[in-house]
């Protein structure tokens, strides 16, 4: 090797590492530009066009493109209204950042599907005035309590931190039947709290312990502290025998590593579907998700080796839009105390290609569960929060 | 040299790299290569390495810094896939004409970094920092910043990266092409006249001009092979690679390229980039086995401190060998 060479790799990298400083001086791209991704050239309602923004950090998944197909290609060709997507948010700043842009665009309400600092999100949009709802998850119960009495802040409408929780039992529990002794687990983007909730779910289900214990407290709060799965920490009948998470450069690497250790199972808590499904089919390894019902989870579960979806379905979130244009239309629903409302839903699961197909025709393209008749009757001056209950109880 | 010193001088690093990778392993009841699908993947990650290290090295041993090798691949490689998919919708026959597609993509994209290099007569090194920061915001915009996975999961892909068959011949192909051309051709003796002593190459009438954009055309045509082995390895193609995301993908060759260059003291210089990206993938094998001791960014560290040992040794090599010739003691 030249010396040349080898000094000019050092002056490269000396540019490198200078430029990387600078870049990070800086917020991201994704915020820069919120993606301006408005629908909506049909509309039925008369009057002032109702301004959405979405706060996402996931724009690739399943589940993300099922939940914003609904909202651009259903509820905007049918209401009033133009939803403004982000781009993949990746960081508190970068939500921070992307409210900062609506707002300053007129926007009258945000829709966070995006999990990273909610607590920041909403005194953010406390600050600017803008109503603000969480789609398809909750706040933690202190976090809850702090909030539930700002202006702003309408509710939330997801799986409840218990429901993702005893989503993950069920499906730890399911393998556990099946008599397997050794799985690998995905712990998606963990320390996403939903994600958080489903592992510790995974654990206690399929009869194991996390630092000898199978409480759930005791173990989510241990994985927050860990950021991650510890696998020297879980003991009992199924052996874990391979962890990972996030997704990034490595990911590949890790999960050829996880298959080499031969799992009878590969059980993730998000995402898997997305990622993984070629790769484990090709492995022959039997695996299961928390995502929601799409075709390529249909594929997936009916062709490939995807043997247990708990999932959403698309639809499900529109509620949390009909809260908002309540809100925005001058009708802050609010709960029997007069807080933020604050509802839970519960997850499907299929086991089969039958199953999921049950689930799956009842909520698509044209006809979802929540179908324009159905928000009507939750949209409107004289909604109450008993018509939401009852509503959201009944799906 | 005699030949007995060239062979061993060959062998030595990766013979006594994996001698004690296999001995940790060894120490943890595992081998390095444990199962038939640990050695799919070592050959799988043995040819990106490879590949990706002799496109890094075609320019920058000519003095040219190719920040764009990356975003070459990406961006060819979604080209490639969004056409294939288009015209067969995953079905039989799509990974041999993706692999087709991805590198005639790759070889265009080169020739357009290349043409631009000439035209612009700026550094290389500000020119490729344009053209990955250009290649990035095409393929943002073809991507719309999404994952691009329907387009490369599809059973023909995963074949062809599920065994190790299809790799070796890719493996064997790519070294006698860029042993051929850059060793028995006239365009190959050029280069390696203008690589030795540009001012005297020029001065004897080589057209340096035409050189450099061949140059960047085989590199983009290499790097579109190495977006279509990580395309099919990953399932999906990250079409959010902005502000130099890319990078990432090129970096990886930095250490194979030093002791592959190393190696090519003795022997082929080419043979020297393979047989440091054997030693590679035993490393990244040798990960897998760890992983649940090792996390991944423990791995980026340890990859990170061998480059900087190694180049410690390559910057003080006659002094190590002064130090410790017989004469000094």
């Amino acid at each position: 090797m030249k010396k040349k060479v080898t000094k000019l790799f050092g002056i490269v990298a000396a540019c490198v590492l200078s430029m990387s400083m600078l870049m990070g001086c800086g917020t991201g791209a994704a915020t820069d530009a919120p993606a301006s991704t408005e629908a909506g050239s049909e509309t039925t309602d008369a009057g002032k066009t109702v301004k959405i923004g979405v706060l996402v950090a996931d724009v690739s998944g399943e589940e993300a493109q099922g939940f914003r197909s609904y909202y651009e290609n259903y509820v905007a060709a049918n209401y009033n209204v133009e939803f403004d997507y982000t781009d993949a948010l990746q960081s508190a700043e970068e939500e921070k950042s992307a409210i900062e842009k609506f707002a300053s665009q007129g926007c009258d309400a945000i829709i966070s599907l995006s999990s990273s600092d909610r607590a920041m999100q909403i005194e953010t949009c406390e600050d600017y005035g803008v109503y603000y709802a969480i789609a398809s998850g909750v706040l933690d119960d202190e976090q809850y309590e702090t909030y539930k009495g700002y202006e702003y802040f309408v509710g939330q409408v997801g799986p409840s931190n218990e429901t993702e929780f005893m989503a993950g039992k069920a499906m730890g529990e399911y393998f556990k039947n099946q008599g397997v002794s050794s799985v690998a687990m995905y712990g998606a983007f963990i320390p996403n709290p939903m994600h958080v909730y489903r592992a510790a779910g995974v654990i206690a289900g399929l009869g194991d312990t996390y630092g000898g214990t199978d409480d759930m407290g005791a173990i989510v709060g241990q994985i927050f502290e860990d950021q991650g799965v510890d696998i020297s920490k879980v003991e009992g009948d199924v052996n874990l025998v391979a962890y990972l998470q996030g997704y990034g450069d490595t990911t590949t690497d890790e999960l050829n590593a996880a298959i080499q250790k031969n799992p009878e199972a590969f059980i993730s808590v998000g995402m898997a579907t997305t990622f993984f499904t070629q790769p484990l089919n090709e492995a022959g390894i039997p695996f299961s998700d928390i995502d929601s019902f799409t075709s390529m989870n249909g594929s997936a579960i009916k062709e490939g080796k995807l043997c247990y979806l708990a999932g959403k379905y698309s639809s499900s979130i529109g509620p949390t839009f009909a809260l908002v244009m309540n809100a925005v239309n001058g009708n802050v629903i609010r709960d029997s105390e007069g807080n933020a409302v604050s509802f839970s839903q519960n997850y499907l699961v299929a086991t089969d290609g039958d199953t999921f197909d049950t689930y799956f025709v009842s909520d698509n393209g044209d006809a979802p569960i929540y179908d324009k008749e159905t928000l009507d009757s939750i949209i409107g001056e004289d909604v109450t929060y008993d018509d939401l209950a009852a509503l959201i109880s009944s799906k | 040299m005699s030949t007995s010193k060239r062979i061993i001088g060959t062998l030595a690093i990766p013979v006594i790299a994996i001698v004690i990778m296999e001995i940790l392993c060894l120490g943890h009841g595992q081998h390095i290569i444990a199962n038939s699908k640990s050695f799919d993947n070592f050959v799988v990650y043995t040819a990106i390495v490879m590949i990706t290290t002799i496109a890094l090295s075609i320019n920058l041993n000519s003095g040219r810094f190719d920040f764009s090798l990356g975003s070459m691949a990406a961006l060819s490689a979604v080209i490639g896939a969004k056409i294939t998919y288009a015209l067969l919708q995953g079905g039989t026959g799509s990974a041999p004409l993706m692999l087709l597609l991805t590198v005639l993509a790759g070889i265009i994209l080169g020739l357009i970094s290349g043409g631009l290099y000439v035209i612009l007569r700026i550094p290389p090194i500000i020119t490729s920092l344009g053209v990955a920061l250009i290649y990035e915001g095409i393929l943002y915009t073809i991507t719309s910043g999404k994952y691009v996975m329907a387009e490369v999961q599809n059973a023909s892909l995963s074949k062809f990266v599920g065994t190790w068959v299809y790799a070796a011949i890719v493996i064997v192909v790519v070294l006698a092409f860029v042993i051929i051309v850059f060793d028995h051709t006239r365009f190959g003796f050029e280069y390696n006249a203008l690589r030795n002593g540009q001012k005297v190459a020029v001065n004897t009438g080589i057209e340096e001009v035409g050189n450099a954009v061949i140059c960047y055309a085989i590199c983009g045509g290499l790097m579109g092979l190495v977006g279509f082995f990580n395309a099919a390895r990953n399932t999906n193609i990250n079409g959010g690679l902005l502000n130099f995301g890319s990078i990432a993908i090129m970096f990886t060759a930095f250490l194979p390229m030093f002791i592959g260059s190393y190696i090519g003291r003795f022997c082929n210089e080419k043979i020297g980039f393979l047989l440091a990206a054997i030693t590679m993938s035993a490393l990244n094998s040798t990960f897998a086995v760890f992983s649940n001791e090792v996390t991944a960014s423990v791995q980026s560290i340890i990859n990170a401190v061998l480059l900087v040992a190694f180049l410690i040794y390559l910057n003080n090599e006659k002094l190590l060998v002064k130090i410790l010739s017989p004469k000094n003691k």
